[in-house]
């Protein structure tokens, strides 16, 4: 069985047993290696993809219920091979530090960017209770969500 | 020299491409041909391998290859090689490997370990230091006596791995004196996981009679040579490079599972790639080790430590490793902060049959530093002194004396101080909770140190104006790479630091580097990178000098330009003075190396000890505010402030970057992160369901006073930063939490249901019978005799 997927706006298509996990899918056959499986659990979320614009993790998901769902990476969020809003913020704000727990956090913020743009400090540190990062301590994430916040709205 | 790029808010280059996902870590590297490998694991913690039959497994679909403890003759260790890669014969814990399959497909290897016919009779086992010290325990390693001692001096005995000791003063002489009260107060604390993000991951490839190894890692000549000791080939042999490294935190500090796939990539001629799954980094991370404290004081009711002892146990787990190594910190850190009249400090390594332990951030110094600071309000309170008055007249200062008697330089803890009261009286008071909460607030001091060692750098000037850094140095998340040492070589240079580029680590490129850790890197690679960069710069005013027809010494470099000095805009591009150099003389470049001074001690203090003395110190303040919820035992923190000492702050930004990490980390130590070990000696926490870090929500905006102006051999006159920050973290929410609460806090992490036991009065106070009362009996040696172990 062959499974047809969208992935940052391509069709592509995969070989893969309909029950591997998204994540490998996405990693190992189309070398979106972004995503990260850290804890394959669904606890960390450094694996986190939209699914038809909403975050979730790809280690939990089958790739064949993938099939005719958008999925956007972290990889497909740039516009214009710029970074996306939050994207900015967060290397303004020296946020990153290893990197890894990125792709995921970008991911859940980029959502929450577009779907509470009122978000307040709480509501940010509360969207990401599934995006954990063991670098940083989370200060300065939820600082640069309060800036790209702020920029939007000036922007509005 | 022109310092305007060395200090400044300058930006990680790599921080794009991480928020976009395109990083390459080593677990994101596919490489064409490449095998999948899996690690057969031992499933008892104390057993002998009767019967290890791998002729099935080899028959099983998309096998390309089978290592065994055949394979890998070699011991490694530190102090004593100790450490097999493969369990020969015998297992000494739970998870130790017995071979290495390479296959097509991870899933074929999987399937295939499970093929192999392995047949264990389970031994004794001893799970616990408790176990390990009894006289009739059962010893994990029997051959004791016949281990490779790589260090003399550390006394050993069956399952005491190493001991070392500190003997300053006559401490006995302190101890009966009539003037002095005695406190005495005991701890324990469990282990910590890393958690780094990637997993330990490695892809080996065998080359022209070389292995590649490349591998996320803290210490590429660490891997290089302890993989060649493994496999008994001259390390010369080994390559190591390192891409971008996610996550370290001092797991990575030490050789993991890179001998497997080199073996594997030996053996099959194809390249291997090797990733631990979450659970075997959960199972078998080389944790900051669990430890049992014992310490006493003699103390004049005015507040004069005249005499202190202590014993410290350290469970290394089945194999030495980093323990015996960190027995030499307890001299620094539990001896450390405080002016001591005499002293004897023991510590001492001990085997179990468990995971071996590791390093990590502060090691030893996260829970000797709990220790002291709530034995110090333990002896406040005893003289009925207030504690920061009793901490203020105590803590080490210009000319004050360590436990090994070292001579300190500078008074910077006092002033730390007094800069920590200044932030804590601008803040709010403290209060009585309106919700009925028990309040908290304490202030503690820790001492640390920069883990210095030799490193090598070698700047090399391109003709186009930029310059190539090449170093072992890893970027594993702190921003030293990217940060601090561009910055260093782009300020000796007058250049912008972004037109330094940094060459990743690569053992056949750049010369001797101990590792990334110990808060080493913009101190000795950084001096390395300033001396490399020094020469290029003599190198190019020389060449300048004729050019623009002035004296070197009469030159500045500034804004990319080499310039008579009080001309702005005279002079050249120094991008024109590269090239005519390249032309006239060949290509410039300039090459840098740094150890440690090596600060003496007091003669005949020390025993068993790796380093006497600490070349840098490091100091940090930390206050702490917590609510304690009295039926539910959760200890909210409210407030937390750092005042660090940080010699000088290249990239202040960076720095708070570290500390508001550090001390989060610090706080899931201090409050939740908790491993136990079941009666069949495997860790309980699996995954991070159990394992608990701190989550967003947990956390609170640190507030951060950086230090400048101690005296520090760092080059610029900084020191380490990165690693400090967690070092008091449980020190400061215990002592937070004992106050809160008034009960005697022992033990972390400071659980609900432990700090229920706590308040409801059901916590008996600890009791460590493993530990003598006469401090001597704990010896397995007396300090300073000679050694006839063997």
């Amino acid at each position: 069985m062959v499974l047809s997927l969208s992935v940052n706006g391509d069709r592509l298509t995969s070989i893969a047993n309909p029950a591997t996990p998204l994540v490998d899918v996405l990693r190992e056959e189309f070398h979106l290696t972004g995503a990260k499986p850290v804890c394959r659990e669904g606890f960390c979320g450094a694996c986190m993809v939209l699914v038809d614009g909403s975050p979730a993790p790809s280690c939990l998901m089958p790739a064949a219920l993938a099939q005719g769902c958008e999925i956007r990476t972290v990889e497909g969020l740039a516009t214009n091979g710029a970074l996306n809003p939050i994207q900015q913020a967060l290397e303004a704000s020296d946020a990153v530090q290893c990197g890894m727990c990125f792709p995921g956090m970008v991911v859940t913020l980029t959502h929450l960017l577009a779907t509470t743009p009122v978000a307040t400090r709480d509501d940010i540190r509360a969207a990401l209770t599934g995006n954990i990062c063991r670098c940083t301590g989370y200060e300065r994430i939820v600082e640069a969500t309060l800036l790209a916040l702020a920029a939007r709205r000036q922007e509005a | 020299m022109s310092d305007v790029s060395a200090t400044m808010d300058f930006r990680r280059r790599d921080a794009s491409d991480k928020l976009r996902g395109r990083t390459r870590y080593t677990i994101d590297r596919y490489l064409p041909g490449m095998l999948h490998a899996a690690v057969l694991r031992a499933s008892v913690p104390s057993g002998r391998i009767v019967r290890l039959d791998t002729a099935g497994a080899a028959r099983m679909p998309g096998v390309r290859a089978i290592v065994t403890a055949a394979e890998a003759p070699g011991k490694i260790g530190i102090g004593i090689a100790d450490h097999p890669l493969f369990a020969r014969d015998v297992i000494r814990y739970d998870g130790e490997p017995l071979a290495a399959i390479a296959a097509d497909t991870l899933a074929q290897a999987h399937a295939a370990v499970a093929a192999i016919d392995v047949e264990i009779a389970p031994l004794p086992a001893v799970l616990t230091m408790a176990d390990a010290l009894q006289p009739a325990a059962p010893l994990v390693h029997p051959d004791w006596r016949e281990h490779e001692i790589l260090l003399e001096g550390g006394a050993r005995k069956g399952n005491v791995a190493w001991e070392a000791t500190v003997v300053r003063g006559d401490v006995d002489a302190a101890f009966a004196r009539s003037d002095v009260e005695i406190v005495e107060s005991a701890f324990r604390v469990g282990r910590q996981n890393h958690v780094a993000f990637e997993p330990r991951a490695v892809v080996a490839s065998y080359e022209d009679g070389r292995f590649h190894i490349e591998t996320s890692t803290q210490v590429p000549w660490t891997v290089r040579n302890a993989t060649a000791r493994l496999l008994g080939v001259a390390a010369s042999r080994v390559r190591v490079t390192v891409p971008a490294v996610g996550g370290g935190f001092g797991l990575k500090f030490d050789l993991a599972i890179e001998p497997f796939a080199a073996l594997l990539a030996r053996a099959s001629g194809r390249p291997v790639r090797l990733v631990n799954s979450r659970e075997e980094e959960m199972l078998t991370c080389l944790f900051r080790e669990n430890a049992e404290i014992s310490i006493r004081s003699a103390v004049t009711r005015d507040g004069e430590i005249i005499g202190r002892e202590a014993v410290v146990l350290m469970d290394c787990g089945a194999y030495g490793g980093e323990q015996i190594f960190l027995t030499t910190m307890t001299a620094h850190t539990l001896g450390g902060n405080y002016r001591l009249g005499a002293v004897r400090l023991v510590s001492r390594a001990v085997y179990t049959n468990t995971a071996p332990n590791g390093a990590f951030r502060c090691c030893n110094g996260v829970y000797n530093t709990f220790a002291l600071e709530r034995h110090t309000d333990e002896i406040a309170a005893r003289i009925g002194m207030d504690p920061l008055a009793f901490r203020r007249r105590n803590v080490l200062g210009a000319g004050d004396l360590g436990a090994t008697g070292q001579v300190f330089e500078g008074d910077v803890l006092r002033p730390m101080l007094d800069r920590m009261d200044t932030l804590r009286d601008a803040a709010a008071p403290a209060r009585v909770l309106a919700d009925g909460r028990l309040y908290g607030r304490a202030t503690t001091v820790g001492t640390w140190f920069v883990f210095v060692g030799p490193s090598a750098a070698t700047v090399n000037m391109n003709a186009d104006g930029t310059a190539t850094l090449v170093t072992s140095g890893v970027e594993i998340g702190s921003g030293s790479m990217m940060q601090s040492l561009p910055q260093i070589v782009a300020g000796t240079l007058g250049m912008n630091p972004g037109d330094v580029i940094v060459r990743a680590a690569d053992t056949d490129a750049a010369g001797y580097d101990v590792g990334v850790g110990g808060g080493r890197t913009t101190v000795s690679l950084g001096a390395a990178s300033l001396s490399a960069a020094q020469e290029v710069r003599t190198k190019l005013l020389k060449v300048a000098s004729d050019m623009i027809e002035a004296a070197p010494e009469d030159l500045v470099m500034r804004e990319g330009r080499i310039e008579i000095a009080g001309a702005p805009g005279s002079g050249r591009a120094i991008a024109e003075v590269a090239a005519r150099a390249q032309a006239k003389i060949g290509p410039i470049s300039g090459t840098g190396a740094f150890t440690g001074a090596g600060v003496s001690a007091m003669p005949g203090c020390v025993a068993g000890h790796f380093i006497d003395a600490i070349d840098i110190p490091v100091f940090a303040v930390h206050d702490c505010e917590v609510a304690v919820d009295r039926e539910t035992g959760h200890v909210e923190v409210l407030s937390y402030r750092v005042v660090q000492d940080v010699g000088r702050a290249l990239n202040p930004r960076a720095v708070h970057g570290q500390i508001q990490g550090g001390v989060v980390q610090g706080l899931g130590y201090a409050l939740h992160e908790e491993v136990t070990i079941g009666s069949n000696g495997r860790v309980c926490q699996n995954g991070f369901e159990t394992y608990r870090v701190p989550l967003a929500l947990d956390v609170v905006p640190v507030e951060i006073s950086l230090y400048e102006g101690a005296p520090s051999i760092g080059p610029l006159g900084t020191k380490g930063a990165g690693e400090v920050p967690i070092l008091n973290v449980g020190a400061a929410v215990a002592c937070a939490v004992a106050i809160a609460t008034g009960k005697r806090v022992q033990e972390l992490p400071l659980t609900p249901p432990r700090v229920l036991e706590l308040l409801l009065d059901r916590k008996q106070d600890l009791a460590l019978p493993h530990i003598a009362d006469v401090w001597a009996d704990n010896l397995v040696r007396p300090h300073g005799a000679p050694d006839r172990a063997a």
